[in-house]
């Protein structure tokens, strides 16, 4: 029954986005799925930068899969039902081999929402240690942001949980290939998973990694720059950004997102130690910034109320 | 007293569930027509009359657009000086649609310099934010802002968990570098506490709320503010008030929350001392 029900809406969905395009309205982002094989066996679908809309239907996180001989490994399932569903017809076109796990790299809707899309797969749906406790917190208001946001297009965009805890490192066989799904201390959220493909040397870093688009801090600075460091010391060959493309080599992809954080981190202790409010921070903070990041306006102020709470403590 | 005050707030949370969520509302309502507001109002106020403020006793001050729906900096500043025979004797700040609407209740005094505070607020949709002085003589005058504090993945509980062992530390922030007598001083008061609500938390019925319920400062033994709080205050609670030595003495800070946990801070204040600034 839900399953129809999500059908239909996706249908509902489909035929609004063909019309949009027939009429040269707006993007046909669900009619047009497009992935990515950024290095054998590894494929990317790239979000848009646009806020979350009817339009895009959530897409806005980079998102894909891993083929193995015998398992599909996906990173992330979109912001919603509508682009779970893509990126599992994406899969199907690649492969018939059955998805047997879906990372859920970290608790924002962007990357969640679409899980629902691959729960008839059976899949190990895996997260960091925190996730559950986190989702806990936030599945109420981010469903009501999603309706609000979607409308009737958020239906069967249903929470799942996760199956199966990561902390630390776990390795996965999936045939002819090993990944290794690690977890991270809180930086970007204090649920961070990247994924790790030994054959390609390709690392998947979810929104540890930010290129263009702002990148935003929901845990920690401090603790955001500590993995900045560690990750660093990976040994890559190619790499997938949460939000995003570059062909800047590896690791020195990191340095704009590690200079923005500086540039905060320095200020927002200044501003403190001037005795400026919160308020004034989030006004001052950071600005010299602005015309180096997407979506400046949607997250900037929220990343210096973020590191302002955590630098007044020191 | 204690339990009136929790029997309302249980009142409005019914109320606040009952409520259809409102749809893809961008633009700022009638705030004189607000579904939200009048259960709230009749629940706390009754039918007492809610003057609008031609008097300017009172502003509160939020960005249209908060950006963080967790850390929400807000301001309610009095217009007026607090004499013995007229001063604010309470300020009540109501995000209209939290689940528990009314975030604080601040009694002052006229010795307590001058009626203000400023806190954080969480947001868990657009709501109005209205601040409502009431007056030694029994008046009201209220004050309000239309904030739109939500969205993207901006969530209002806490992004980071407190450790049991920094769970009530407190720490006091001055504005100026020593303490001056005879005129109101400001001071910042930091809480260590994670000040959370099971409401947020729909899929994990194990989940016990703890968050602080009363903020009593007091200098030299008289109050200076007293506040009951809710958990619309952001995690790791903050507030911003003024107080006003007569002479040295000890500013001290007690803290009690739903776990009837008891913290305690105290400074000692004299002029020409520094002050513990940050």
């Amino acid at each position: 029954m839900k399953r129809i029900e999500a059908r239909a809406v996706m249908f509902a969905a489909m035929a609004v986005v063909i019309a949009r395009a027939a009429f040269a309205v707006g993007p046909a982002q669900i009619g047009n799925f497009e992935v990515t094989e950024v290095a054998p066996g590894n494929y990317v679908h790239y979000g848009s930068f646009q806020e979350r809309s009817p339009e895009n239907l959530g897409d806005n996180a980079n998102i894909g899969f891993i083929v193995g001989e015998r398992c599909v490994l996906v990173v992330d399932a979109g912001g919603s039902l509508p682009v779970g569903l893509a990126l599992k017809k994406a899969v199907r076109r690649v492969t018939p081999v059955p998805i047997c796990h879906v990372v859920l790299t970290h608790v924002h809707p962007d990357h969640f929402f679409g899980a629902a899309a691959f729960l008839d797969d059976k899949p190990q749906f895996i997260a960091h240690r925190n996730y559950p406790r986190q989702l806990a917190a936030r599945a109420r208001p981010y469903l009501n942001y999603l309706r609000r946001d979607l409308g009737e297009f958020a239906e069967g965009s249903d929470i799942v949980q996760p199956t199966l805890l990561v902390d630390g490192r776990l390795e996965l066989d999936l045939g002819g290939r090993s990944v290794l799904v690690q977890g991270w201390p809180p930086a970007h959220t204090d649920d961070d998973l990247t994924v790790f493909d030994r054959a390609t040397r390709t690392f998947w870093l979810a929104d540890l990694l930010f290129v263009d688009h702002t990148p935003v801090i929901d845990a920690t600075i401090t603790g955001f720059l500590a993995v900045m460091d560690d990750l660093r010391k990976i040994d890559a060959e190619h790499y997938v950004a949460g939000h995003g493309r570059s062909r800047a080599p590896w690791p020195a992809v990191l340095d704009p997102q590690r200079r923005y954080f500086t540039v905060i981190l320095d200020e927002t202790r200044a501003a403190i130690r001037n005795k400026k409010t919160i308020q004034q921070a989030i006004e001052e903070v950071g600005l010299s910034e602005v015309n180096n990041w997407a979506a400046f306006d949607t997250f900037h102020r929220r990343n210096v109320t973020t590191a302002y709470t955590e630098l007044e403590w020191e | 007293m204690k339990n009136g005050t929790r029997r309302v707030a249980t009142l409005l949370l019914v109320l606040a569930f009952a409520l259809p969520a409102a749809a893809n509302e961008k633009a700022e309502p009638d705030p004189a027509r607000s579904p939200y507001w009048e259960p709230i109002r009749q629940l706390i106020f009754g039918d007492r009359v809610i003057n609008p403020d031609d008097r300017d006793v009172i502003r509160v001050y939020l960005n249209l657009r908060a950006d963080d729906a967790s850390t929400v900096p807000v301001a309610v500043k009095s217009q007026i000086d607090q004499t013995d025979k007229d001063y604010i004797k309470s300020i009540y700040l109501i995000v209209e649609r939290n689940p528990s609407p009314t975030a604080g209740v601040f009694h002052f005094t006229p010795s307590s310099g001058r009626a203000q505070v400023e806190t954080r607020l969480r947001f868990e949709d657009f709501s109005f934010v209205r601040a409502v002085a009431e007056m030694n003589d029994g008046k009201l005058y209220m004050s309000q802002r239309w904030v739109k504090a939500a969205g993207g993945c901006s969530a209002p509980n806490a992004k980071n968990f407190v450790p049991e062992a920094l769970l009530g530390k407190m720490k006091l922030r001055f504005d100026d570098d020593t303490v001056s007598y005879g005129k109101p001083n400001l001071v910042q008061l930091m809480i260590r506490h994670p000040n959370e609500s099971a409401l947020a938390a729909d899929f994990d019925a194990e989940k016990v709320p703890q968050f602080v319920r009363s903020v009593r400062v007091s200098f030299d033994g008289r109050p200076v503010m007293d506040a009951e709080v809710d958990f619309s205050i952001s995690d790791n609670p903050n507030f911003r008030f003024y107080f006003n030595p007569q002479g040295k003495g000890e500013l001290k800070i007690e803290v009690e929350d739903t776990h009837d946990r008891k913290f305690t801070h105290s400074v000692p204040i004299a002029e020409g001392a520094p002050l513990p600034g940050g």
